[in-house]
């Protein structure tokens, strides 16, 4: 069979499958309803074995070169999966995140250890010497944070003037979930660039909260950062665990090529930064518009801290353990 | 097909047991597209920054939330629309794929856009330049950790143009090599200057029986046995 003869005998069903790609492509959901997926499915198998007829028999590089345009546009079509949507939101915060998480349980242990031990050192050396904030942070920051939570302010957790709710809402969610990234991210370079950005992380909020409580100003403090830490700090060490986990995997890769071992770490770990973005928004919330709060009376404040406490860990530890 | 082809071309197989070729975009190509895309945001920003700029704080959480989104989130939301590639990317034929050729997942268009951070280090993309030059398919650090590879919307091979010469057949039986060379030069005629389609249809000249000669009597009867063996008699 000549090309021409070829090209002949088949032109009508790849302009049909063209002209279904097109109408599908066009985006319109009116035009899904008007193409049959089973045409679609059996047009598409013989254009593959044309294609593979005409690459065997060396026809000219325009004809091999159209079928493999039209099988590869089909080939997209047909065997994409779209997972994103309400369907997929529910299973990941029902079971896929929870069971991420204890499935990762060395990586986060691993996480947390490097987070919270600078955070004690420097908490407690920083109390027992408040002058080595400085090795920290410049004494103007070091005096904006003392009068971020000193009396006279007129939210907590801010300087004056620094905005209302909605500016720092904004202002955690871009500064805070930038951080949880970041510490996934740097994780690509053999975890050592989590593992600092965790430690670092740490030291520097362990060395604020001693400065602040050794200045006599623990109550206004703490009664700001204790109903959202549960969802911050255990969101950063979750993003750090995932950077941890993709930093083995090129370390030591197992049984597999260390690319392989590197996509599927990603693709596992990368729940886990889906879940410590949801709880980070979670924290940016609570942050803004409750911790700051100076009206809200401390017991109130307390007992819903201890609310999210628990559920934030009850959640990790228990959920989806039965489910899907 | 086993020798090595100086080649770019990575092959993805169908569940068919079809080979689907890819040509992964390199540096140049991607770095306009990001260059463009950075204006793009840029644009956004600023507009909405002078729009909410009257709104008071409400306004400025609201322009740093979209601040947030565009730092992080702007390519994977148009790497997850239909068309693979950010308005950038679009503009320069290129999109972004799985290693199979399949549309890019979610999962895979957030591990490669979030690791950005990554390959931006330790300053203006050097660890991703440094990976796309290194590699043959031009995969930065987020498309190895995801398995993604930005490619080029591929173009139709143009058709060759048959007109005025009647066919010639050749005057030995040709292997399919050989025939498959000479329709590829009948489809390149048209983009060749007349001296080099000369030069080259003299070394084609066993198939219209001029071995040894050259000139545009050679060249006619060349692309006249091309013309038989695609099938015009």
């Amino acid at each position: 069979m000549t090309p021409l003869q070829f090209e002949a005998q088949y032109r009508d069903e790849w302009e049909e499958l063209q002209s279904a790609l097109d109408t599908l492509r066009s985006g319109k959901r009116r035009a899904d309803a008007e193409v049959e997926g089973e045409r679609i499915a059996s047009l598409y198998r013989r254009a593959c074995e044309q294609l593979a007829l005409a690459r065997a028999r060396a026809y000219p590089a325009y004809l091999v070169g159209r079928l493999n345009q039209l099988t590869a546009d089909a080939h997209q079509l047909i065997y994409q999966h779209r997972d994103y949507g309400l369907g997929p939101l529910k299973r990941l915060v029902a079971f896929e995140f929870p069971r991420a998480v204890r499935a990762h349980k060395r990586y986060v242990q691993l996480s947390a250890a490097v987070f919270l031990l600078p955070m004690l050192v420097l908490g407690v050396l920083v109390y027992a010497r408040p002058e080595l904030i400085l090795s920290v942070v410049d004494p103007m920051t070091a005096a904006s944070f003392q009068e971020m939570y000193s009396e006279s302010g007129e939210a907590l957790g801010r300087l004056r003037g620094a905005g209302t709710d909605w500016a720092m809402f904004g202002f955690y969610i871009r500064n805070n979930i930038g951080i949880g990234f970041q510490c996934f991210a740097s994780g690509l370079f053999a975890g050592l660039g989590s593992l600092f950005f965790l430690a670092f992380n740490g030291a520097f909020i362990g060395a604020v909260a001693g400065f602040l409580t050794a200045q006599g100003l623990s109550t206004s403090f703490y009664s700001f950062v204790v109903t959202h830490t549960p969802f911050e700090l255990t969101a950063i060490v979750l993003c750090g665990a995932s950077g941890l986990r993709i930093g083995h995997a090129i370390v030591s890769p197992g049984r597999h090529r260390r690319r392989d071992a590197l996509v599927i770490a990603g693709r596992e770990s990368i729940v886990l930064v889906y879940g410590a973005t949801g709880m980070l928004l979670v924290a940016a919330a609570i942050e803004a518009f409750w911790s700051s709060g100076r009206w809200l009376p401390l017991p109130l404040k307390y007992s819903v801290a201890a609310c999210c406490w628990v559920a934030v860990f009850g959640y990790l530890w228990r959920q989806g353990r039965h489910a899907g | 097909m086993t020798q090595t082809i100086l080649d770019t071309i990575v092959s993805a197989e169908t569940p068919e047991g079809i080979a689907i070729e890819l040509r992964p975009a390199g540096l140049c190509s991607r770095c306009y597209a990001y260059l463009l895309d950075q204006l793009i945001r840029l644009g956004v920003l600023y507009a909405v920054a002078i729009a909410t700029s009257l709104m008071g704080g409400f306004g400025l959480g609201l322009s740093l939330i979209l601040l947030f989104g565009l730092e992080w989130f702007y390519p994977v939301v148009f790497e997850l629309s239909r068309s693979g590639a950010t308005p950038g990317k679009r503009v320069f034929g290129i999109k972004v794929v799985m290693d199979s050729g399949l549309p890019v997942t979610p999962a895979a268009s957030i591990t490669r856009n979030l690791l950005r951070v990554a390959d931006f280090l330790p300053m203006l993309y050097g660890f991703g330049i440094l990976s796309t030059l290194l590699r043959r398919d031009f995969k930065r650090l987020g498309d190895i950790t995801a398995g993604t590879l930005v490619v080029y919307e591929p173009p139709r091979a143009p058709k060759i143009a048959f007109d005025e010469l009647e066919p010639l057949a050749p005057v030995q039986p040709l292997q399919p090599q050989q025939q498959a060379a000479v329709v590829a030069l009948a489809a390149r005629s048209s983009r060749l200057t007349p001296e080099r389609l000369d030069e080259l249809s003299a070394l084609a000249g066993w198939a219209s029986g001029d071995a040894g000669r050259s000139g545009r009597e050679v060249t006619r009867r060349v692309l006249a046995v091309a013309q038989w063996l695609l099938g015009k008699r």
